[in-house]
């Protein structure tokens, strides 16, 4: 597959929970290679977005193509194939182990009586060595980190062998090494020609790994192009509603994204006395009469 | 959880399963030894051990066709049940579900209790549990209707949905009762707490093919069930039709849990504790849970029976007493247990 080859299309697309529109009006394409993050606050409508991509929601309006097929002719299976996706929280009832985990990667691969191969065996076995979960293959994951668990379902996604991977925030609430890790993989196999679209948070690390940013405001994309293009003071001010700057770092040379404090106001002042209270107990007990 | 610690849980629950068969055959107010039940089973083989037990023929006929149609109805409905339990908390990712909980159980009661107020228990082997697998089919079909919008089967709705037949056919049977003679509640209440009693080689022959059936298609769906334990989304997301394989599922734990309720009326606890206990010795992949589960439901409700017998001189005990007797404070146990790891 050559570089820069379009794979997916989407045209106008309104879509949403039953009556609830939240995306309107969405147009762009992907290119083979790209790592794209959608960014916006929150309920701009970036999970929403990747759920329709995949063909979790129905479209109201619009059209999608992936590989110049309409997505809607896709059967559940033959999507599985295509595009991997990995959804914001996983609730696990069972502790399954990491291995079984992975495992399940390759269901779409499966005909319905067949069981799982050493071939199978072979590529979850690369996979969790990829992401460094081999140690773990037996562990329940209930029993692990989240940045264990985390990847542990990278690993996952990727035993799919998808060209094109979704992933809703895969680096929240992670440590700083783990968050920076995820962004890590995800360029490295960008690089080999994979397509990674994830729903991001972490501005910042966005900057540095993408290779293309998609703002959203209100389920409208109000900007899309590279981070430099995108990351600019008016644009995110407008997005998030707070006054934000970015700056690159000299010693760095990265993105520096922040928030510029509103003007303090009298009522706030109050507001903490309140809460603070003027009397500290300092280590007296309270007693009631 | 690794190959040698599932070899070993294999052995442990297979010489389980000879010592309760054994048990079974030998307990009773007629009386038998172990080592004679040992003895026969080498006289039967032509293998020339314990040549010096004699086994009467009396004892061999009370063997042949009394206890061992008894232990090997035991062994498969301990089975079916168990299996299906174990298949339910999967497809509803819920450890709490069992056969139950979808409106077999009372279902089949009300069928029982049709078939009873009709007479035909009395004029036919077959009448009774014909009736009691029909309601057993007829309130599933209900909750799975009540349940399905949009093609799709949502978990909680088919939860509420198992609740409210449930009640529903329990209010039907509650009803019959009220306008029953007193001997056939006499006969009602003896199904309804779930026995092995008096039950002949052709219960056995009754039972055999659809709950073996059920049990081998839930153990070849093992793999798409650990995908459909991971809830919905995920299921979805590696590609599953995911209604589709529910109602499979659902079907297949219906027939195999209504065969077995209709030969031995309702035995509770074994599908729920079962697969609970087995999860917790061998993990929840159904590819090994299952078949654990299966053997496991077998043991427990033979070993039930073989102590319902074996407890009270001159009197027994029905299996329904026992599983819930023997289940609950085992099962308190385990989450106790469990409870202190975490």
């Amino acid at each position: 597959m050559s570089l820069m080859e379009k794979i997916l299309s989407v045209k106008n697309i309104t879509t949403g929970y039953d009556k609830n529109i939240i995306i309107t009006n969405a147009s762009f394409d992907v290119n083979s290679g790209e790592f794209i993050g959608i960014i916006g606050k929150n309920g701009a409508g970036k999970s929403t977005l990747l759920k329709s991509l995949r063909g979790f929601l129905p479209l109201e309006k619009g059209s999608i193509t992936l590989f110049g097929k309409e997505l809607k002719s896709y059967s559940q299976r033959e999507l599985a194939v295509q595009i991997a996706y990995l959804q914001q929280q996983v609730e696990m009832t069972f502790d399954y182990t990491a291995r079984d985990m992975v495992m399940a990667g390759r269901y779409p691969y499966k005909k319905w009586w067949e069981q799982s191969s050493d071939e199978d065996g072979d590529i979850v076995d690369a996979c969790m060595k990829y992401t460094g979960v081999m140690e773990l293959a037996n562990t329940p994951i209930k029993a692990m980190s989240g940045g264990q668990r985390q990847r542990v379902y990278l690993a996952k996604v990727l035993a799919q062998q998808t060209h094109v991977l979704f992933l809703d925030e895969p680096a929240s609430g992670l440590d700083l090494f783990y968050q920076e890790e995820i962004f890590r993989f995800c360029q490295e196999m960008c690089k080999y020609g994979k397509t990674v679209i994830m729903v991001v948070h972490e501005l910042n690390l966005a900057a540095r790994y993408c290779s293309r940013l998609m703002l959203l405001k209100e389920g409208n994309i109000i900007a899309d192009g590279n981070p430099e293009e995108v990351l600019t003071d008016s644009i995110l001010t407008e997005a998030y509603g707070v006054d934000i700057r970015s700056l690159i770092n000299k010693e760095t040379g990265h993105v520096d994204i922040f928030t510029v404090p509103a003007p303090d106001d009298g009522r706030k002042k109050e507001l903490i006395k309140m809460i603070v209270g003027d009397e500290h107990n300092h280590g007296k007990a309270v007693t009631y009469e | 959880m690794n190959n040698y610690h599932h070899k070993l849980i294999s052995v442990i629950l297979f010489v389980a399963l000879l010592l309760v068969i054994c048990t079974s055959l030998s307990a009773g107010q007629y009386d038998l030894s172990f080592m004679q039940v040992v003895a026969w089973f080498f006289h039967k083989m032509g293998i020339p051990f314990f040549e010096n037990i004699n086994v009467t023929e009396q004892q061999e006929a009370v063997l042949m066709f009394i206890r061992s149609p008894r232990t090997v109805v035991g062994l498969l409905v301990g089975a079916g049940l168990a299996a299906s339990g174990a298949v339910l908390q999967g497809l509803f990712s819920n450890p709490l579900a069992d056969p139950g909980i979808i409106g077999v159980s009372s279902g089949a009661t009300f069928g029982a209790v049709i078939a009873i107020i009709i007479g035909i228990n009395s004029t036919s082997l077959i009448g009774l549990p014909l009736s009691a697998f029909i309601g057993a089919v007829i309130a599933v079909s209900l909750t799975i209707g009540l349940a399905t919008r949009h093609g799709r089967i949502p978990v909680l709705t088919l939860l509420l949905a198992g609740v409210v037949v449930g009640m529903l056919f329990s209010a039907l049977t509650a009803a019959m009762l009220t306008i029953m003679d007193d001997h056939k509640v006499q006969q009602y209440l003896f199904w309804t707490i779930g026995s092995l009693d008096y039950r002949r080689w052709e219960h056995v022959l009754m039972g055999v093919v659809p709950i073996s059936l059920g049990i081998i298609i839930m153990m070849l769906m093992a793999r798409h069930l650990n995908i459909l334990a991971l809830g919905e989304a995920e299921a979805k997301a590696v590609g599953m039709n995911v209604t589709k394989f529910r109602l499979i599922l659902l079907a297949v734990a219906t027939m195999t849990t209504a065969s077995s309720v209709c030969i031995t009326g309702s035995i509770g606890f074994v599908g729920l504790i079962i697969p609970h206990m087995m999860r917790m010795l061998v993990g929840p992949n159904h590819r090994h849970l299952l078949p654990a589960s299966m053997v496991g439901g077998a043991v427990f409700l033979v070993f039930c029976d073989a102590m319902g017998r074996m407890l009270l001189p001159n009197s027994e005990i029905n299996v329904g007493i026992m599983t819930a007797v023997l289940g609950t404070p085992y099962f308190l146990y385990l989450l106790r247990k469990n409870m202190d790891i975490r």
